[in-house]
């Protein structure tokens, strides 16, 4: 089949806006999108740039956009996109700097941010016979984490990063899981203290984008709602997120049901003028609108009673 | 048609139109409607599930003493609800846990039976989409309308489309909007985060979100956006203005709740379902649909 490739194309070093190269080749039937791109550098073009490592899906080292969707390049069969039209779109994934052409810069993409969740264990230290033994049925959970082979597709995928590149985003979170539910790990308050930071672990809008845009299954947006869970149990450090938090922890506590006015007041805190001023304009307006929920005037749900008792017995359950 | 009924907190604080319209529409569609009234926040993400899981299992139990499927008008008391039920009817072992653990005091039992729906699936999967338009006494003609659906009516697969035939609850807004005899105004955001979730812990982010949807919608011609989420209404409508200003331009989007879009095309004036409360005006979306009248 005679298709063409229209790729995106970008010249380091150089002020020459990023473009498209068109080729025109000729493919069987079965081909991938890779095997085009090899054609393409091997015959057509020597100065395309692209990354490909094992070639049968495992890697995620070929991780493009076809006709702007995210996939493995290696694994993509060009006839699956060229139902519509002989032309493909091939395009470097989203939020990520590119480098050259397809080739993106992995460094301020993942690799930075793994950094930042301090990607090692802590063990208490070495078990009299040299080793420490974990059963099987705890390790499963971590072993599937440790599964991620680092494609990016989950942070391709993230609807925080293309408007806040420095989030820290939903791999380099998999990632502190992977430490923070391993029995073995003892830094798990210091390594919250990192992964609580600024556009960190809090930052996260739980779309659970990430979790359909992994190829293996990982649900990344599952592990960090784990890690938010298991950081109310131990006690938020971000203060930011701990005023919202546990505000709306206590409104549900006391009456049942959400103080939406409260909860705002609250996670500003109290005696953050600045930031309570910051709410005037929408409270004012809202105000005007007559739906402003008036703080701590708020009616109780007639379960609250039950609901109260539920809850406490939860905390103490976690304490 | 009878549903144990679950407003949500918003529905009855931030976001008071939604009540009135949601309640306003089952009745004249004939939908009966049992308010589960003594139950609790489903914590919206926010509660961890070790909180949320046996309070959830409480209202699940309240619906189950009913025998009625639980409706909610909440895109994320839908998805937050749906996965607590998911955890405790595939985990007998677990359901019985908070049953002991937490329910018995009280006399409650959950057995895992009830079925948790959004108005929305409510109106195509148990009311019928013919039966709707049967009802419908002005055709919103010529209204452009983009969709917006929550993220939790979206995703994760596992909780939103479980079964084969649920594929179609993607595509509900846009073919409600072809149903009531609007024009649909597609784009790329209608199943992305409105901002909300970070409104608190990362507000510049969370505008940055909300005016990428709203203006996105609006460039491409829309005259008003609907979401069956009075959360993704809070940042759309509510914060829509000082997104609009971080962002340096207006945007001037009206959303509308999902019954208020119902309820428009019954017939139902714009101060009958209270558009008055909105944040962003609705003057220019009360025009057009004053000439259909």
């Amino acid at each position: 089949m005679e298709v063409t490739f229209k790729v995106y194309r970008k010249e380091p070093g150089t002020q020459t806006q990023p473009g498209r190269s068109d080729y025109k080749i000729e493919l069987g039937k079965d081909a991938t999108v890779l095997d085009g791109l090899l054609k393409i550098r091997d015959e057509l073009d020597g100065t395309l740039a692209f990354r490909a490592s094992c070639m049968r899906g495992y890697c995620g080292d070929c991780t493009i956009r076809a006709n702007g969707k995210s996939c493995f390049a290696c694994t993509t069969r060009v006839s699956s996109l060229t139902q519509k039209s002989p032309e493909i779109t091939v395009d470097p994934v989203r939020n990520m700097p590119v480098i050259k052409d397809l080739v993106s810069d992995w460094d301020t993409f993942l690799w930075n941010k793994i950094d930042r969740i301090h990607p090692w264990l802590e063990p208490p230290g070495t078990a009299a016979n040299g080793e420490t033994i974990i059963p099987d049925s705890v390790m499963a959970d971590i072993r599937k984490a440790m599964s991620c082979y680092y494609c990016g597709l989950c942070d391709e995928g993230c609807t925080v990063l293309p408007v806040d590149f420095g989030f820290m985003g939903p791999a380099a979170l998999t990632k502190a899981y992977r430490f923070v539910f391993d029995p073995r790990d003892t830094a798990t308050r210091e390594r919250f203290k990192y992964i609580e930071e600024s556009k960190g672990l809090w930052d996260c809008v739980h779309c659970f984008e990430a979790s359909e845009h992994c190829p293996r299954g990982i649900a990344p947006t599952e592990r960090i709602m784990a890690l938010r869970d298991k950081a109310f149990e131990l006690g938020i450090q971000n203060p930011r997120a701990a005023r919202h938090h546990y505000s709306f922890a206590d409104s549900i506590k006391k009456s049942g049901v959400l103080d939406e006015g409260k909860l705002a007041v609250e996670s500003e805190g109290l005696t953050n003028i600045r930031g309570l001023v910051r709410l005037l304009p929408t409270a004012a307006r809202a105000l005007r609108r007559g739906k402003a929920p008036i703080p701590y005037i708020h009616h109780k749900s007639p379960g609250a009673p039950q609901i109260r008792r539920i809850i406490e017995k939860a905390e103490e359950k976690h304490r | 048609m009878k549903y144990a009924f679950y407003p949500g907190c918003v529905s009855r604080g931030g976001c008071p139109e939604l009540y009135t319209a949601a309640t306003k529409v089952a009745a004249r569609l004939g939908i009966e409607l049992d308010e589960l009234r003594d139950v609790a926040c489903n914590g919206a993400g926010v509660l961890p599930k070790y909180i949320s899981d046996p309070i959830n299992a409480r209202t699940l139990a309240k619906a189950e003493r009913l025998g009625e499927t639980l409706m909610t008008i909440c895109s994320t008391c839908t998805g937050v609800l749906r996965a607590a039920n998911l955890r405790l009817k595939e985990d007998p072992e677990y359901r019985e846990q908070i049953n002991r653990d937490y329910l018995a005091e009280e006399g409650l039992q959950y057995r895992g039976t009830i079925e948790v729906k959004h108005l929305l699936w409510v109106l195509f999967e148990d009311y019928g989409i013919d039966r709707l338009k049967a009802q419908i006494r002005r055709p919103l003609t010529g209204l452009k309308v983009s969709p917006f659906y929550g993220c939790f009516m979206r995703r994760p697969p596992e909780v939103v489309t479980p079964a084969k035939e649920d594929a179609g609850r993607k595509n509900y807004l846009e073919n409600l909007i072809d149903a009531v005899g609007a024009e649909l105004t597609d784009f790329s955001g209608k199943g992305k985060c409105c901002g909300f979730p970070i409104l608190t812990s990362n507000p510049d982010n969370s505008h940055a979100m909300t005016a990428k949807h709203t203006g996105e919608a609006k460039q491409k011609g829309a005259d008003c956006m609907v979401t069956p989420c009075p959360l993704c209404h809070l940042s759309l409508d509510g914060q829509q203005a000082e997104a609009a200003k971080a962002r340096g331009t207006n945007i001037d989007l009206p959303i509308l709740h999902l019954p208020q879009f119902v309820g428009l095309a019954l017939g139902f004036s714009p101060a009958e379902l209270d558009f008055k409360r909105h944040m962003v005006s609705t003057k220019e979306v009360e025009n057009q649909v004053s000439m259909l009248a």
